[in-house]
């Protein structure tokens, strides 16, 4: 951690914003998110659905729907900027230096064409191979994603996979070119529990074996958990609060992760606490609040959450959090605002 | 440190409001409410229902209202034209005559001052060596050269036209057997319309029983009757109705039968497929173990949930039935004259197409504007009903 | 896969049978013979033309004798035309019908998919809406109503064309032109609307997402889903193509099996009307079988369905 501070970070999104232009009016769906992402680092990304954590990513890979703009930021990959990249520059990054999996594996991949087809065009799209070797390179990929019989396999159609095989497939394709990050937008939620944990087994040993870097999207913290370096709370299209995987876990300094904290169940505990939901639903982006979006469900809310957007509070070592509460005169409130000092 | 300056009562806790914070942007509405707004707001669709209500009332009232008869024939004046050139003759005493000529049947017709057809002129003289007809009107004398299609008077002047005029007793004109051509439109629309409605209606209820019996039986009895479905949807179904038709010979009621018999596949498997899936939702269980009797269920739950892709089926197959029907009159298996459909009105005109060719104009423009307002309605409401499959 | 096949195969000798059956017993339910209309035959006569024409057999044996005859591709003699054969009238107008039935299955296809992906390609912009006000009319005006101002317009206004008779090879522009124009059009509307789907499916973005360049998303893995249900209504097509040249050889006089049929109709052929039912039926189910085997390369879930059945 401490080298990779050294070098230029490998992916830094400043000040992103991105809007959906529908007949009902303009969605901001993202609003002035900025991080930063080391090589070889893992950052989870969580929030609600809505929250804006996966329209980030899609802007960065220049995938958003056509009604879907970004209007401002910057997102400096290896010294170059995605967001002004035009769409053929794009498609030679992606794939290549930067892929992605995505949520559903029984609808990702395209039900008439051969897994080992979908796997063997990235190659052949991307590298100056033969099909014998592209085909080789599959061979291997299956292989390193553990799907038995590698070989016979290529030959198969996605239905004839199961959920967890097929999400298998998917990673295959996604490291096919060695990318330097892998995008995963809910890679586990579409999967029965026990493979979820083997897919995030297999990604999180992959990523150690190939050292790339990557960027996990979930609204499930005990996924963060386990395979994250560092973390994203998402809400609003805002970064609500920014820091390294065990400190937030530890010491949430922002009341939207305190609330989803304590609305996962924890097994370890055997206290016969409550699960508390989060009240309320998140905020309607056509019109997103003057204020702090999440103020309107927050135990905590002033007067000021209502009247201002709080800035990002500098909280430490590599943590940030939007949030009044952060402010030198705002009034104490125990377990979220005791060492934090602003920046 | 600096830091934003902010007035001490900003500090202060607001309370938390559930109801505010529970709040939906948008007003929820009901299902209904929301395919009404989404229908409402789809103009061609509205236009389309506009179009067939008119359409619907035309057909009912017009022949009541209407002074001509769909098959009271007047060979004298047959084939006139709704619009035409007239011309004026004065002869010594003053006394004026207005006519016009049909380039159709090479005759001359007399039109009263306030647009009447008064009847055929005779000629006084026919050449058919010279193609030349010569006409009397009081000391005045007029040839007509039915080659050259010009009128003159005996010393040779050309015969200018005197303007246009609207046909006022035949508003559309008529046929080639005289008939008013608007009195037979309306009347035809009458018979295409009520062949489609009933045949729909047939349809439908063929369509709901089969469909429904086998989606109530399940099993072996629904195996076997949706292989039936399958052979009868492979059967090019317009070849049947043909067959019907000629096993039943023409007439509006075997139309009826035979389009009504043949069109009900789609409708069987729609209503099977809801009872399908109704069989195995929770809350029919549910309502069974609260001692719901099955009709109740089907009223209560079949019809909601079913009466949408059941309504877009409906509208789609009153414009194939019209169409249909036309079809079967077209080659001659529809209603039998001297009754009317859009099919035997269009299938006549084509008879008189190099003569008459605006007699087509009329039922061609009323079956296609029908189809259109038929396909706008239904494309309205399969997009109002499932606003996912909208493209 | 063979499962599949069989599968298909079988179904498609049911529905002919089916359909051999269902048009015999119709016919036969014809009140009064086939020769009723000639009301001058004298009963010795009648009893002759029965009897020649096997008439007075129990029904069970004329329908025996008959399905005999369709196993062994003899649709019986005309009961109109002395001296000829069903198979000969069929012989004799199935050129012209193959011919314009095949141009307008071209012109369907060849025509109508395109346009719709250019409809789909440029969504909400004026190719879009063009092709969909083109489509809607040919959707909703009927053919014969196309074909008959055609026939006004371009053959007796303009003289490009003749009014009838395929002699010219201009004669096939204005039959071919009404007979696929309905196709076209709803071809390239069912084109748009299922390109438009696909292009919504997740794995379009997976394709995009791997880096693939814009043609080979859209050819590669976007046309060739979309065209899977376009596949699936052409057998469909060819029916509606052969029942809709009926009206077509009429208008324009083309000396095809449809002009025959409906000649068969009005003077109540029966034996013609039963054959050229029959024939079009195994047309038309040889066409539904290749589009199933279509399908089936196509679309590679079918043969894992079928085979898991």
């Amino acid at each position: 951690m401490t080298t990779s501070h050294m070098s230029p970070p490998l992916l830094s999104v400043s000040n992103l914003s991105t809007s959906f232009f529908t007949s009902r009016g303009e969605v901001k769906a993202v609003r002035g998110v900025s991080f930063e992402l080391n090589a070889g680092e893992i950052l989870g990304i969580v929030g609600e659905s809505g929250s804006g954590k996966s329209i980030t990513c899609m802007s960065l890979m220049g995938l958003l729907r056509s009604s879907g703009r970004v209007i401002e930021g910057s997102a400096r990959f290896e010294g170059r900027d995605l967001i002004t990249l035009d769409e053929d520059e794009l498609s030679e990054l992606r794939g290549n230096d930067i892929s992605m999996i995505f949520q559903d594996p029984m609808t990702s991949l395209n039900p008439t064409l051969t897994v080992g087809e979908q796997v063997i065009e990235t190659i052949l799209r991307h590298r100056k191979v033969s099909r014998a070797e592209a085909r080789a390179r599959a061979i291997e990929l299956f292989e390193l994603v553990r799907i038995p019989s590698a070989a016979k396999r290529l030959k198969s159609y996605p239905h004839e996979f199961s959920g967890g095989m097929r999400q298998r497939v998917m990673i295959a394709i996604a490291l096919a070119c060695d990318p330097k990050l892998l995008i995963a937008d809910e890679p586990t939620t579409a999967l029965d529990v026990t493979i979820q944990r083997q897919i995030l087994a297999l990604l999180k040993e992959l990523q150690g074996r190939l050292g790339m870097a990557v960027i996990l999207i979930t609204h499930d913290l005990g996924v963060i958990a386990e395979t994250a370096d560092r973390v994203l709370v998402m809400y609003g299209g805002m970064v609500m609060e920014e820091g390294p995987v065990r400190e937030l876990f530890a010491r949430p300094s922002h009341p939207y992760t305190r609330g989803l904290l304590a609305s996962i169940p924890d097994l370890r505990d055997d206290t016969h606490h409550r699960l508390t939901p989060i009240p309320g639903s998140p905020p309607d982006m056509l019109r997103p609040p003057k204020g702090c979006p999440f103020a309107p469900r927050c135990p905590h809310a002033m007067a000021q959450c209502n009247a201002a957007l709080p800035p990002l509070y500098h909280a430490g070592e590599g943590r940030r959090a939007r949030c009044w509460l952060h402010h030198p005169e705002a009034p104490r409130v125990a377990g979220i605002t005791a060492e934090l000092v602003p920046a | 440190m600096t830091d934003i300056e902010i007035a001490p009562e900003m500090w202060a806790p607001t309370t938390r409001n559930g109801a505010a914070a529970e709040y939906i942007a948008a007003p929820s509405l009901t299902f209904w409410q929301d395919v009404r707004k989404r229908l409402w707001a789809n103009k061609p669709a509205m236009l389309g229902l506009g179009f067939i209500i008119l359409l619907v009332l035309a057909a009912i009232f017009g022949p009541m209202l209407s002074r001509h008869t769909y098959f009271e024939q007047n060979l004298k004046l047959s084939n006139v034209p709704p619009l035409f050139q007239t011309y004026e003759v004065t002869d010594s005493t003053g006394a004026t005559t207005r006519f016009f000529f049909n380039s159709g049947n090479l005759n001359l017709y007399e039109v009263t001052p306030s647009g009447e057809v008064a009847g055929l002129l005779r000629a006084t003289k026919k050449d058919l060596i010279k193609k030349q007809q010569q006409f009397k009107f009081g000391d005045k004398q007029v040839v007509l050269d039915t080659a050259k299609q010009q009128l003159s008077f005996a010393d040779g002047t050309a015969l200018a036209p005197s303007g246009w005029q609207w046909n006022m007793s035949n508003v559309l004109g008529t046929d080639q057997l005289g008939r008013d051509v608007l009195a037979r439109q309306l009347y035809g629309a009458r018979i295409s319309l009520t062949v489609a409605f009933v045949a729909t209606l047939v349809n439908f209820f063929i369509g709901v029983f089969y469909g429904g019996l086998a989606g109530y039986l399940g099993g072996k009895a629904d195996t076997i009757m949706m292989r039936i479905v399958e052979v009868i949807s492979t059967i090019p179904l317009t070849l049947y109705v043909i067959l019907i038709m000629v096993v039943f010979n023409s007439g509006f009621l075997s139309v009826v039968l035979a389009i009504g018999s043949v069109y009900w596949v789609d409708m069987a498997r729609i209503v099977r497929g809801q009872i399908l899936t109704l069989k195995q939702q929770d809350y029919v269980a549910a309502a069974r173990t609260m001692g719901a009797s099955t009709p109740r269920i089907l009223v209560r739950h079949l019809l909601p949930n079913s009466v949408g892709p059941i309504l877009v089926t409906l509208t789609m197959l009153i414009p194939s039935a019209i169409f249909i029907e036309s079809f079967m009159s077209f080659i001659g298996l529809g209603v039998t004259p001297p009754e009317a459909s859009w099919g035997t009105l269009t299938s006549e005109a084509v008879e008189t197409l190099r003569a008459y060719p605006y007699q087509l104009f009329f039922p061609a423009a009323a079956i296609s504007l029908t189809m259109f307002a038929f396909n706008f309605l239904g494309d309205g409401l399969r997009d109002a009903l499932d606003p996912r499959l909208r493209t | 896969m063979t499962a599949y096949v069989v599968q298909r195969l079988l179904l498609m000798l049911v529905t002919l049978f089916a359909i051999i059956t269902l048009t015999f017993f119709l016919m036969h339910a014809v009140p009064g013979g086939p020769f009723t209309s000639e009301k001058m035959l004298q009963p010795e006569i009648q009893a002759a033309l029965n009897a020649k024409y096997h008439l007075d057999d129990p029904l069970w044996l004329q329908y025996l004798n008959y399905l005999r005859g369709v196993l062994s591709l003899d649709l019986g003699p005309s009961f109109k035309y002395a001296g000829m054969s069903v198979n000969e009238i069929i012989a004799e107008g199935l050129p012209v019908t193959m011919k314009t039935g095949a141009l307008a299955l071209l012109c369907v296809v060849a025509l109508g998919v395109p346009l719709g992906i250019v409809a789909a390609l440029n969504r909400n912009r004026w190719p879009d809406t063009l092709v969909m006000v083109i489509a809607t009319i040919g959707v909703a005006v009927p053919s014969y109503v196309i074909a008959t101002v055609a026939l006004y317009v371009f053959a007796l206004r303009l003289g490009w064309v003749p009014t009838f008779g395929l002699d010219d090879w201009r004669g096939y522009f204005l039959p071919v032109f009404a007979l696929s124009g309905f196709w076209i059009s709803f071809i390239a509307r069912l084109a748009r609307s299922s390109l438009l789907e696909t292009l919504q499916q997740d794995y379009m973005m997976t394709a995009k997402a791997k880096g693939l360049k814009r043609g080979t998303v859209l050819f590669k893995h976007g046309l060739r889903n979309s065209l899977i249900p376009v596949v699936t209504v052409l057998g469909p097509v060819v029916a509606n193509l052969l029942t809709g040249s009926f009206v077509i050889e009429q208008i324009f006089a083309l000396p095809g099996i449809g002009r025959h049929f409906v000649l068969s109709i009005t003077n109540r052929d029966y034996t013609a009307i039963m054959g050229i039912t029959i024939f079009y039926a195994a047309v038309l189910m040889v066409m539904i079988f290749i589009v199933d085997m279509l399908y089936l390369v196509l679309d590679p879930r079918i043969k894992y369905r079928a085979d898991a059945k």
